[in-house]
């Protein structure tokens, strides 16, 4: 029985990863940026969360999806639209510098320390299924990615513009050759990849009731070792490398020695980058990342 | 229809166009061929909106189109079919095509054309929902030049159709080029395969070192000594016959 609860821990844990490695692998796709600013608007979409408690949660949560959706849209438009020409190196160092800065703003206005918010608490209540019990914030990661999921699968196949960022995901310049306007894909995919950040950063203020300037750093560390162990570029591969990550971090917590589970991460890595050392191109290659390499 | 006038590109130290000049009437076929590494696909990414030009001058019937963005340029008429084709290999046959009507809404007359292109290339009708990587080169082929059809381009650039496929395939191809050509498409066609490539153009422009070495009808240039000495190198002496 032990085994099934662990299995669910792991499947809403890696569901959570998931999210926010398809958040950066999205990006990375369609614009060889590796956004770590992407932590930034997991955080900011706490703070919205903190900006309008009391309100109903539906409110907060509508609010914490739109701001950071738009701020991602004005990141893109502001920091990395300009460097869109620029190297891969020069458009990390530019996240970096956007994440810094985010970070550093918040920390001015609201301090270092990490503030309650009461959003959705009841979450915290178990669900008993037969003789397992499931906390409803597991239950709810879960239904929330395969939702999340199926509608970003349903938009990349039936829409036009899915279809358009998908082919510019693989070959962003036949894409523009036929006609794909650059601008309104990149915004496309910042303004998807704020939609994500915000539902990741919805799951860890319920999860933990508070917010901080730097709540979504070890969260966006953890999507991009995802969306390495997925294969650079790949979006399943984003998504199936959030669920290993999750899957591998809950069965070391469960089956490590007692004295060694301080040191879980330290595992977690050490295990990924054996994984990286037998398959460097991740678990899906896309063939243009092939050709690169 | 489309007057280059003293092209020059260069990546930075090298300089890959050294003042290209050519000319395309409406509904021409017209070749330009050369060694590899000569310039003819720079040559072609640069009109498409690719590639910077360092100078010169491009342009579409009235309009100067030099340094407007190849998404724009496909608005206006321009379909580039690239050397090594470029497929969306991880998409179907059916959103390929699809996506070549990128700068169109008349829906109807795109589904009219979609069907117009299947029955130029029946094959990618057997093919139209597998995944476009799954189709062997000469299919893709068929396929890049099936989706930039969509565009109802006024201009086509070919970029070595017949590079890596099979004399039948090549034979194919070639046949659909004139197919083109008789709707009135200008095409723009680069190859490395001279015989082919002078074969179907009206006219013929051979680029070596960057440079045009000597440009005229093809049936009037083929075989001659000054041709053979303009594609292998001995450009001095070459000119307009």
């Amino acid at each position: 029985m032990i085994v099934i609860q662990n299995a669910i821990d792991a499947i809403s844990l890696g569901a959570v990863y998931a999210l926010a490695a398809l958040g950066i692998g999205l990006i990375f796709s369609i614009m060889r940026l590796i956004n770590f600013a992407h932590g930034e608007l997991i955080m900011v979409g706490g703070f919205t969360l903190y900006a309008l408690a009391g309100q109903p949660y539906l409110v907060m949560g509508l609010a914490a999806i739109l701001v950071a959706a738009i701020l991602a849209l004005g990141l893109e438009r502001v920091a990395f639209r300009p460097l869109r020409k620029a190297s891969p190196a020069t458009l990390l160092i530019s996240s970096f510098a956007v994440s810094y800065l985010l970070q550093h703003v918040m920390l001015m206005i609201f301090g270092s320390r990490p503030m309650g918010v009461d959003f959705l608490p009841q979450l915290g209540d178990a669900v008993e299924l037969g003789p397992l019990r499931v906390p409803e914030l597991q239950l709810a990661a879960i239904v929330v990615t395969v939702i999340s999921m199926t509608g970003l699968a349903l938009f990349f196949r039936r829409s036009r513009i899915g279809v358009e960022m998908r082919a510019a995901a693989e070959d962003f310049t036949m894409a523009r050759l036929l006609g794909v306007r650059a601008n309104r894909v990149i915004a496309a995919a910042f303004v998807i990849s704020g939609v994500l950040a915000s539902m990741v950063s919805l799951y860890l203020v319920a999860q933990t009731g508070t917010v901080s300037y730097k709540m979504g750093v070890n969260m966006v560390l953890i999507a991009f070792v995802a969306s390495v162990i997925g294969g650079m570029g790949s979006l399943v591969g984003a998504a199936l490398g959030g669920f290993l990550v999750g899957i591998v971090s809950v069965s070391l917590q469960a089956y490590l020695p007692v004295d060694l589970r301080p040191y879980r991460d330290a595992f977690v890595f050490l295990a990924f980058i054996a994984f990286l050392l037998w398959r460097p191109q991740g678990l899906m290659t896309r063939r243009a990342d092939m050709e690169r390499v | 229809m489309l007057s280059v006038k003293d092209l020059h590109v260069s990546y930075g130290n090298i300089v890959a166009l050294r003042g290209v000049s050519l000319e395309l009437a409406k509904g021409e076929i017209v070749a330009v061929i050369g060694p590899n590494g000569a310039g003819k696909s720079t040559l072609l990414l640069t009109i498409a909106g690719v590639v910077r030009a360092k100078h010169g001058e491009v342009r579409l019937g009235e309009s100067s189109i030099l340094g407007i963005a190849p998404e724009v340029l496909a608005s206006h008429g321009i379909a580039l079919v690239p050397e090594g084709r470029h497929i969306f290999g991880s998409l179907t046959v059916a959103e390929n095509i699809a996506l070549g009507a990128t700068t169109r809404r008349d829906r109807q007359a795109i589904a009219a054309d979609v069907e117009r292109a299947l029955d130029m290339f029946p094959i990618l009708r057997e093919r139209y929902r597998q995944r476009a990587g799954k189709l062997s080169g000469g299919e893709q082929q068929m396929l890049a030049i099936a989706r930039a059809l969509l565009a109802r381009p006024k201009l086509l650039l070919l970029d070595e159709p017949s590079l890596g496929l099979a004399p039948l395939v090549v034979r194919q191809v070639y046949e659909a080029i004139f197919e083109l050509k008789r709707q009135g498409i200008t095409i723009l066609v680069v190859e490395q395969s001279v015989h082919r490539a002078v074969a179907a153009a009206d006219r013929t422009y051979v680029v070596n070192s960057g440079q045009v070495a000597i440009s005229g009808r093809s049936a009037d240039l083929h075989g001659t000594a000054a041709f053979d000495a303009a594609y292998f190198g001995a450009a001095s002496g070459a000119g307009e016959r």
